[in-house]
């Protein structure tokens, strides 16, 4: 399952989200990326992952799904966790493009 | 290509795009096609307007 | 029969869970790349290849970013797509 990261399905992805994860990308340079995820995009696969600096500030990184060759699972989210990335989450939708 | 049992597809007409989300998103497919439809509007209304050319002109990756 | 009747039973509520995950996972992704139009970007791309860009949109499909001011090793240019496949990842700060 893991060789085709981008042919599994949505119930396999939830599993990793809210999570600590490694990402191994099968390229030769930028192989490794580490972050909570924040979501995996079902059309192209990409992961979303998230890491938080310093207060109130958090960097995102986006996958590529067609890149991605492997992701593991470095560690579980607790609920603080779980709550931050959420809010993550609302702070996106301060965007103008609600339907 | 793998992106084809997933990938909703861009060009067909308005219904079987609709049964085609129906199918993929179930109850909340109309809450997601007008999410995507407010995006594409937006990517090909920018295109319009600036006029975007591809960098780099030939792909990195073939 | 009976039986098949359940068996379809579990199949439409596996369907579901499987529809209700799709449209979470889609709805947060698209969530993500609404929020960093206007935002400075960077592209990690093959080759290596890392460029700065204020990112406008993307299409649905995820095969182009629509990005301004795109510092490129050779100058800016002001307007472009960048192809998805030419990208490995790409950050923004929220």
């Amino acid at each position: 399952m893991q060789r085709t990261w981008s042919l599994s399905g949505p119930l396999d992805w939830m599993r990793y989200i809210n999570k600590y994860v490694e990402v191994k990308a099968g390229t030769s340079e930028e192989r490794e990326h580490c972050g909570w995820l924040l979501t995996v995009d079902p059309v192209s696969a990409s992961l979303v992952l998230v890491n938080f600096g310093e207060v109130g500030r958090a960097s995102v990184r986006v996958v590529m799904g067609h890149v991605v060759e492997k992701v593991e699972v470095l560690q579980e989210g607790d609920q603080e966790m779980v709550d931050r990335l959420q809010a993550i989450l609302i702070q996106t939708q301060s965007s103008d493009l609600d339907p | 290509s793998w992106r084809s049992s997933v990938a909703p597809p861009s060009e067909r007409p308005g219904e079987r795009r609709g049964a085609e989300m129906k199918k993929l998103y179930g109850n909340d497919a109309a809450k997601i096609l007008a999410m995507e439809t407010a995006m594409q509007l937006t990517f090909d209304r920018n295109c319009d307007l600036k006029q975007p050319k591809y960098w780099p002109v030939i792909p990195l990756k073939l | 029969s009976i039986s098949s009747s359940a068996v379809s039973d579990a199949d439409s509520e596996e369907l579901q869970r499987e529809q209700h995950a799709r449209s979470v996972l889609r709805e947060r992704f698209l969530r993500c790349l609404l929020a960093m139009a206007n935002k400075k970007v960077h592209f990690h791309m093959f080759e290596k290849v890392k460029v700065e860009a204020t990112f406008g949109a993307s299409d649905i499909d995820v095969l182009n970013f629509q990005v301004s001011d795109l510092h490129t090793p050779i100058g800016v240019q002001k307007e472009a797509l960048i192809r998805c496949q030419d990208v490995i990842s790409l950050t923004f700060d929220l």
